[in-house]
Parts: C-alpha cells; sequence; structure tokens
C-alpha cells in the first residue's frame, strides 16, 4: 500500500524560514535511511503559501485567491509517498522522523488509493485508461 | 516550475471510511486527467482516503504523539493532488481553473521547493538529496 505523509505547516515554513544546518543534516541521514529501505517513492518541499494561490469552483467560473492563506495549521509544507506493509509500518518510520523539539511539527499519514480500492464504478475502461496515464506519466518522469 | 495542486473537498474531512468517489465525478476527472497528460504537463497525481482511514504525528517537546483520524479540529483536508511542470504560476492557475472542480472544492496551487531555489549554505548541507530522489523514484 502506498502513504503520503503531510508535514503540516507551522509559523517558521510559512515565513520561508530555512531549517538549521542541523536538521537539515538529520533529514537527510531520514532520507537515506527510507530509500535504503525501498520505501521512498517521492519527497517534496513546497514553497510558503504567499507564493501560491487558490481556486474556488462556482459552476462554470473559478476564482483565483492569492496566497497566503491564514490558517497555517490547515496548511501543508512538504510532503513524502511510500510504499509500506500497512498503517503501522508507516506510523513507525514517522515516529522516527527528526525535529526540532521547540517548533510545533505535525505530520499525517494518509493512505493512496489504488486501483482494487475501487468497486465497479471505476470500469474496465477507466482501470485502462489509468493503467495508461500512468505510464506515459512514468516515461515523462524518466 | 513544479506546482503541486491540491484539492481540498469540503466535508471529506468527517468521510466515513472506504468512502470512495461517484462513477460519474471519476469519469470527468480522467477527462481532465488526460487533458493534463495530453499537454505534457502531468508528473504525478494520487487520490487519498479520507482521514478516518489515516493518522497523525505531533512532535512537542521533542516526543512522537499518535493520534488515529478522524481529526475533530481539521476543517480542510487533502483528497488528492497532482504535481504538474510548466512555465510560470499563471499557467498552474489557468490549469488548476480546468479541473471539473465542484462548488464545494478548492484547489489550492503551490510551487515545489528545487534545490536551487535554496540559498547556498542550504544547497550544502542538503548535498546528494537529488541523486537521492533519483535513485528512489524508479522503485514504483
Amino acid at each position: 500500500m502506498k502513504f503520503m505523509i503531510l508535514i503540516k505547516a507551522n509559523k517558521q515554513s510559512e515565513a520561508g524560514e530555512m531549517p538549521s544546518e542541523k536538521l537539515l543534516t538529520e533529514m537527510g541521514k531520514y532520507n537515506e535511511e527510507l530509500v535504503n529501505a525501498g520505501i521512498m517513492l517521492a519527497g517534496e518541499g513546497l514553497h510558503p503559501s504567499s507564493k501560491g494561490a487558490r481556486v474556488r469552483f462556482a459552476g462554470k467560473k473559478s476564482e483565483v485567491i492569492d496566497g497566503p492563506f491564514a490558517e497555517t495549521k490547515e496548511l501543508i509544507a512538504g510532503f513524502w509517498i511510500w510504499r509500506v506493509k500497512s498503517k503501522q509500518e508507516a506510523i513507525d518510520w514517522v515516529r522516527r522522523m527528526p525535529s526540532c523539539g521547540d517548533e510545533e511539527a505535525e505530520v499525517e499519514l494518509r493512505q493512496v488509493f489504488d486501483a482494487e480500492d475501487f468497486g465497479a464504478e471505476f470500469t474496465p475502461e477507466l482501470r485502462a485508461q489509468e493503467d495508461r496515464l500512468r505510464a506515459q506519466i512514468e516515461q515523462l518522469a524518466k | 516550475m513544479r506546482f503541486m495542486m491540491l484539492m481540498i473537498p469540503k466535508g471529506y474531512e468527517s468521510a466515513a471510511p472506504g468512502t470512495v468517489p461517484d462513477a460519474k465525478a471519476v469519469e470527468a476527472m480522467m477527462k481532465y486527467n488526460e487533458s493534463l497528460q495530453k499537454a505534457g504537463v502531468l508528473l504525478a497525481l494520487d487520490g487519498l482516503h479520507p482521514p478516518s482511514m489515516g493518522a497523525r504525528v505531533s512532535f512537542e517537546g521533542g516526543k512522537p504523539k499518535v493520534s488515529d483520524g478522524p481529526f475533530a479540529e481539521a476543517k480542510e483536508v487533502l483528497g488528492g493532488y497532482w504535481m504538474i511542470q510548466v512555465k510560470s504560476k499563471a499557467e498552474a492557475i489557468e490549469w488548476a481553473s480546468r479541473c471539473p472542480g465542484s462548488p464545494n472544492e478548492i484547489i489550492e496551487v503551490r510551487q515545489v521547493q528545487e534545490m536551487s531555489d535554496f540559498p547556498e549554505d542550504v544547497q550544502k548541507a542538503a548535498a546528494g538529496f537529488s541523486e537521492m530522489q533519483a535513485q528512489a523514484y524508479p522503485a514504483k
């Protein structure tokens, strides 16, 4: 199964503050462990929401709102995607994540939808379309 | 430049375990996904099971504390994402606006950090990360 690990934003990340060299080094070691364990599928940091935007939909029209967004607790600063055998395995890895004691740090773990998770609504045609899409994406990512 | 388009569906924060999107919505979304792919901008995409099937870990005082979902205080949660490669934030917003979203959905557009975005000392401390990514990504 795949899990998306969401690193929640905080005042520091939203201010665009760089993590300390100590934390960066510890994160580097942690990322290496994830890669060596064959778990790491993807991982990225995101620029603060001040560099972002939100799009709201109302019928055929859409409205664009520029960042930053006030509810820091609802924002994310980065993510990983991991391949694990269970939710517990993902939790165990997250518990070992390096963090600065004085910063508020929160991580959310969310299971990623696999084709097997869908029922009959995900028709054979839609499944074939998804397989084709993913194969093409993989080519582009090379 | 790379951007994440984060799908935030209102109400998903209280969705029961096993909730799946409705067939018509999936069909419309797959058409949109194909248009992203045909334009050569689509790098990755995924849907997420609801928070009731997830967990949170907080690190107050450096000690990990695990809580199982759902999360009562969450007003907004992620339902899925796309990662796209485009020339500008305006282009990313243009793509987000074309998503067949409904009035209870918001797409947040966020720029992905590239190594070259960081000051030199940070790049030094993070040296090896790009190589690490290159090694890791084939493992799909």
